[in-house]
């Protein structure tokens, strides 16, 4: 195994006396603490690391940092890792992946060989045809050469993802000398900063710098570690910026989870993401030994790699210079020094596996296994452009700069121009003063208008002039393509011949170009390959890289995992005060929304006989409560109901339904009268929290002088629903205060008093199930020990729970209709058979005009109860009513059961009002296709449609 | 006052006050996080228009809290809303010390609101993760009296230092009680925190 590490550089990142074991496809290898993946195999003579995405090309170091587009790899089961910035670990098993057999030999690399028929749009033109072959043939095959690693969904022990929430005054994007100089800058003013730096370490490129930068960097390090008011976050990216300064940091390797997203919302935003250096595009320019100047001057500063033995260094600018210099300090052989801004080139790397020959520019070919390119950089304005600047190219510097910005974002460092560490970090700290400037005077004035908040402890700080000195901007030669073609996107492997094609093609806008060959669309999104893009079109085109302009970058600035983006997954169940008994008693759980209730105890079907026969009780406090209190309850009742309050008494209950402005049905329930100011309003459980928002809403905006007080009460009185013929019996065994008998507490009353030594609990008798039923409101901290004791009490009754399922098949057998299950969302008054409930010459109701206008139609549907002529058969629900033989749709079942109580199946359903007559056959479509026959009832009520149960 | 309705639930001394919540207190090794259950506690609501004489009494702005002579919390939950808090057995007495004149309702909500404390230095930390309200110092100062999403339930907060120590009062509907504690211990995980066996955010 080759060994490339140096002996120990001044400003090396490992610990050699850590040593960490690792596999690398299998074979074992050994770096050091503080090494990423890539530098540890780089030390250990691996050269190839990949295989491209579309021809298999053989890859190798590029750029040795977050956005290396050749250093994807598998780590275990977690795929796509950045061998570039992850930090080695012992153990770690890091493979090579997307390749197949063996990243040695790919058979995939046959698409070199036809690589001519893949041109550019190769897939849109090929795969269209014929139709059919996309589902059965094509997509299947293609998948097989989709790239990434493979994913373990199913046994992934890779944890669970994280989220959290952040406020800091500044939010500087950046770690580099003028990022920090930023940070330090704010928090000297006050201001709370949160520093990201998207590597596991601060300094930017003063980290693989000479004696003096890194003498700067433990300076300003040491600064930023003093000041409390700073939180560093680094191995994170700023990935977005949104409105008001909200932005999506990803911090990743963090001990809580792989990855977790800050939502931070900050008052400054400071952007100082520094500058990334672009490869050259030439023949073979994707050749494993071809590396940019800033990816050797890491191998060989931050990881003590030596990159090669022989190097050809393409250099137009001081970091392509100081490459040459830590090349030759490194023992590197230097065979050719070209010089970009004397006219030197480089035409050509040959090479399989790794850079063997050079074509300069001046027709010699020389040996080398290094090429090393210096040649720009890309100002990575992503947050810029989110913040709606449209950056602007200067052909004198050879890149683009920030043109407008908001007050609340400004931008510091290398994107704004050129300078020495001292330079920089001056500039950042006059960017985070202002920044933190403009940042107090905001918090300043939330602190005065917040009712919550400290009161601010001063005047508000005076406004600071932008009086910061720009950054030069070092003139630097436009140098992007060389004579040849070679590869633009490494990605997606996307050449500037295929640009040139595409434009040709008429994709000759950058926008329109980047979509038709994914240029730019890859994991990189652009960080390499944007501007020599734009380049390859202005040059196609005969123009000026200002008239070809840029894609815009829009989040995320670098691809994040999903289950980042979802974080923790929060999904609020909502339990009655009797749910662990339920649980504790063998209850089917059913999911009722946010509520989790009993769908039954095992046995629905003798739930529903026992309450027909016995006494059951059923925990219904998913019921909405509404407690409404004020001299204008009665006012409000009348507007929201569509039936008439003015004569309720105390002591009485009333159904009461609701319809929308457009006439829908909406919701209903009960509503008591608890005292003279007093009502108690029920409404359905998953209309619950619509129905609260809508008296609020229209208590608030439509009739603020109505003195009216809402308090939701769900969850604070369980309810239980006592039913069945023995029911009286139970309750006078337990209640207190209350006069039970029918004369005295008859159908649709309400009474207060104590149930099993709870006092203040509130006793309806209502019922839907169609028998003798009392409602029992319960304070919920005792709710259960008044379920217990009725129980107990009515043992030798045949008291029985029952649950969900056994009620939905008491109250169809008893015809009451559900809304939202018997109604939809377009189900008026009329259809549900409110007619004798709707008073339209109420004054004012919520959709009265829609309801009148309902009632003087004839062609609305009609809600009955459908008795199938085979009682045996139970239609689905939704199985639809057709004419006939014919699957013209002249209804649907609404709801449906086998009733236990008659034997045979029990239907609701809306129909055709030519349909509506009791007695009328229609022709109900099964699901498996078969018609079948059944009645239209007069009464929707198949079971005691005369009342005489549940008035007993 | 506009009912003859009991003002207060009259505590049942025989009968047990059961809590939503389940599990006492749960703690980091290093005690930089505890969440407790604190469910049991009389809460009173009152919603008194400007001008009553309620409204004056009660004297917290919104956002706002105080602690009565009588070791009753009284926290200015909404405009011409207030929460007040007190041991559980004073529910009827803290209810009936509201002056009714005028438009008033006193409601006890003590059997419908769950409540939990989240203490400790790193309380603040945790309570970021599930909450997306500014929680520094100066906005949320010891005696804030807000309301948001935690966990992505509403609730109604109060930061309650103890000590000096960061600590808040977390109110929700009660059916919601035992999620909203599963959210704030799982939060609290990264700081050391065990979530016991059956309980869960999922």
């Amino acid at each position: 195994m080759t060994d490339n590490r140096l002996p120990q550089r001044p400003g090396e990142v490992i610990d050699r006396d850590t040593s960490l074991a690792f596999t690398w496809n299998g074979q074992g290898y050994t770096g050091y603490q503080g090494d990423t993946i890539a530098s540890a195999l780089a030390a250990g003579g691996v050269e190839v690391f990949a295989r491209s995405m579309k021809y298999k090309r053989q890859r190798g170091i590029m750029t040795a940092d977050h956005w290396d587009p050749n250093l994807f790899v598998q780590v275990g089961d977690e795929p796509n890792v950045r061998a570039g910035s992850r930090r080695l670990i012992a153990g770690m098993e890091v493979s090579a992946q997307n390749v197949w057999p063996s990243l040695r030999f790919d058979v995939g690399a046959v698409n070199q060989l036809v690589g001519r028929f893949l041109s550019v749009g190769f897939y849109y033109k090929t795969f269209m045809r014929p139709k059919w072959f996309w589902h059965n043939v094509y997509q299947k095959v293609l998948r097989k050469f989709a790239p990434g690693g493979r994913i373990f969904w199913e046994t992934s022990a890779h944890g669970a993802y994280d989220k959290r929430f952040a406020h800091p005054d500044v939010l500087v994007a950046g770690g580099g000398p003028a990022g920090m100089g930023a940070a330090i800058a704010a928090a000297e003013t006050g201001a709370s900063v949160m520093l990201v730096e998207h590597e596991p370490d601060l300094g930017g490129h003063l980290r693989w710098g000479d004696a003096d930068d890194l003498a700067a960097l433990a300076e300003l390090i040491s600064a930023v570690e003093a000041h409390p008011g700073i939180e560093v976050v680094i191995d994170s990216t700023v990935t977005g910026r949104y409105d008001h300064n909200w932005m999506a940091v990803m911090q990743r390797s963090h001990p809580i989870a792989p990855e977790r997203l800050i939502k931070a919302r900050a008052n400054s935003l400071v952007v100082a993401p520094g500058l990334i250096e672009r490869p050259y595009i030439f023949a073979g320019n994707d050749t494993p030994g071809v590396m940019l100047s800033g990816t050797v001057r890491r191998l060989i500063n931050l990881w003590a790699v030596k990159p090669g033995s022989k190097a050809v260094v393409l250099s137009a600018n001081s970091e392509g210079d100081a490459a040459i210099a830590d090349l030759e300090a490194a023992g590197v052989e230097i065979v050719a020094a070209l010089d970009v801004r004397a006219g030197e080139d480089i035409v050509e790397v040959q090479g399989r596996g790794r850079v063997s020959k050079v074509v300069l520019g001046d027709g010699r070919t020389v040996s080398a296994d290094l090429v090393v390119i210096g040649t720009g950089w890309t100002a990575p304005t992503s947050l810029l452009n989110m913040a709606g600047d449209r950056p602007v190219y200067d052909a004198s510097a050879a890149r683009y700069f920030s043109n407008q910005l908001p007050d609340s974002v400004l931008a510091t460092g290398g994107i704004t121009g050129n300078g020495t560490t001292a330079e920089l970090v001056a500039h950042g700290k006059a960017t985070g003063a202002l920044a933190a400037n403009r940042a107090l005077r905001n918090r300043h004035d939330r602190r005065s208008l917040s009712a919550r908040a400290r009161n601010p402890d001063g005047p508000r700080p005076e406004s600071l002039a932008d009086t910061r000195t720009p950054l030069a901007r070092v003139p630097h030669p436009e140098c992007y393509r060389s004579s040849t073609h070679g590869m633009v996107d490494l990605s997606e492997d996307v050449s500037s011949k295929d640009l040139v094609q595409a434009a040709k093609e008429g994709f000759d806008s950058i926008e329109l170009m980047k979509r038709y060959t994914t240029v730019t669309m890859g994991p990189s999104q652009g960080k390499l390959e944007t501007v020599n893009a734009a380049a390859v079109l202005a040059e196609a085109r005969n123009m000026s890289m200002v008239d070809i302009g840029t894609t815009v970058w829009r989040p995320p600035y670098a691809p994040i995992s999903l289950g980042a983006l979802a974080g923790r997954i929060f999904e609020p169940i909502r339990r009655s005060a009797l749910q662990d008994w339920h649980e504790a008693h063998g209850a089917s759980p059913l999911l009722a929304g946010q509520w989790i209730r009993p769908d039954h105890y095992g046995d629905p079907t003798g739930e529903a006989l026992n309450v027909r026969e016995n006494v059951g009780i059923i925990d219904v406090t998913p019921l909405g409560k509404l407690d409404l209190r004020g001299p204008d309850v009665t006012k409000l009742l009348e507007l929201v109901y569509v039936n008439k309050w003015q004569k309720l008494d105390i002591g009485r209950v009333r159904y009461g339904a609701m319809v929308a402005e457009d006439g829908v049905v909406s919701d209903d329930g009960v509503t008591s009268r608890l005292g003279e100011n007093h009502y108690l309003m029920t409404c359905t459980s998953s209309g619950a929290g619509a129905v609260w928002e809508m008296l609020e809403d229209y208590l608030q905006t439509y009739r603020p002088e109505w003195d009216v007080h809402v308090t939701a009460v769900t969850g604070g009185l369980t309810s239980i629903n006592v039913a069945g013929p023995k029911c009286r019996e139970v309750l006078l065994r337990l209640v207190e205060g209350v006069d039970l008998s029918p004369e005295a507490f008859p159908y649709f009353h309400v009474r207060r008093g104590t149930v099993a030594g709870v006092a203040d609990c509130i006793i309806w008798r209502i019922g839907f199930t169609g028998e003798l039923s009392y409602e029992l409101h319960v304070p919920s901290g005792h709710a259960l020990h008044v379920w217990e004791s009725l129980l107990t009490s009515g043992e030798d009754l045949g008291i029985r729970t029952f649950g969900v399922e056994a009620q939905r098949i008491l109250r169809l057998e008893k015809g009451h209709y559900i809304v939202g299950q018997d109604t939809d969302g377009l189900t008026k008054a009329p259809t549900a058979g409110l007619g004798g409930l709707v008073k339209l010459d109420k004054p004012d109701t919520i959709g009265l005009p829609e309801l009148k206008a309902a009632y003087a139609r004839t062609d609305l549907p009609i809600l009955v109860a459908i008795q199938p002529d085979d009682p045996q058969v139970v239609p689905m629900e939704a199985d639809q009513i057709v004419d006939g033989e014919s699957n013209r749709i002249l209804g649907r079942i609404t709801s449906s059961r086998m009733s236990p109580s008659l034997g045979r199946s029990v239907c609701l359903g809306q129909v055709d009002p030519s349909l509506a007559a009791a007695g009328t056959k229609v022709t109900i479509l099964l699901i498996d296709g078969r018609r079948i026959i059944g009645t239209v009832q007069e009464h929707h009520a198949h079971i005691d449609p005369e009342g005489v149960r549940q008035n007993a | 006052m506009h009912t003859s309705t009991p003002r207060g639930y009259v505590r049942m001394p025989d009968i047990e006050f059961k809590s939503p919540i389940s599990y006492g207190p749960i703690s980091a090794p290093d005690g930089s996080v505890t969440v407790e259950d604190e469910t049991a506690t009389a809460k009173i609501v009152v919603r008194a228009a400007a001008g009553t004489a309620a409204a004056a009494d009660l004297a917290v702005p919104f956002g706002q809290s105080r602690l009565r002579a009588d070791g009753t919390l009284v926290c200015g939950t909404r405009p011409d809303e207030w929460t007040l808090f007190a041991a559980i057995d004073r529910a009827t007495e803290v209810a009936a010390s509201v002056n009714a004149e005028g438009f008033v309702s006193v409601v006890d909500i003590t059997h419908g609101r769950a409540m939990m404390r989240v203490s400790g230095p790193k309380a603040t930390a945790v309570l970021a993760k599930v909450c997306n309200l500014d929680l520094a110092d100066d906005m949320t100062p010891d005696g804030a009296v807000f309301s948001g999403s935690v966990a992505e339930v509403t609730c109604d907060l109060l930061r309650s230092d103890r000590a000096g120590v960061a600590s808040y009062l977390i109110s929700c509907e009660r059916s919601f009680g035992n999620y909203v504690f599963a959210a704030l211990v799982d939060a609290s995980t990264e700081f050391g925190a065990q979530l016991p066996a059956g309980l869960s955010i999922h």
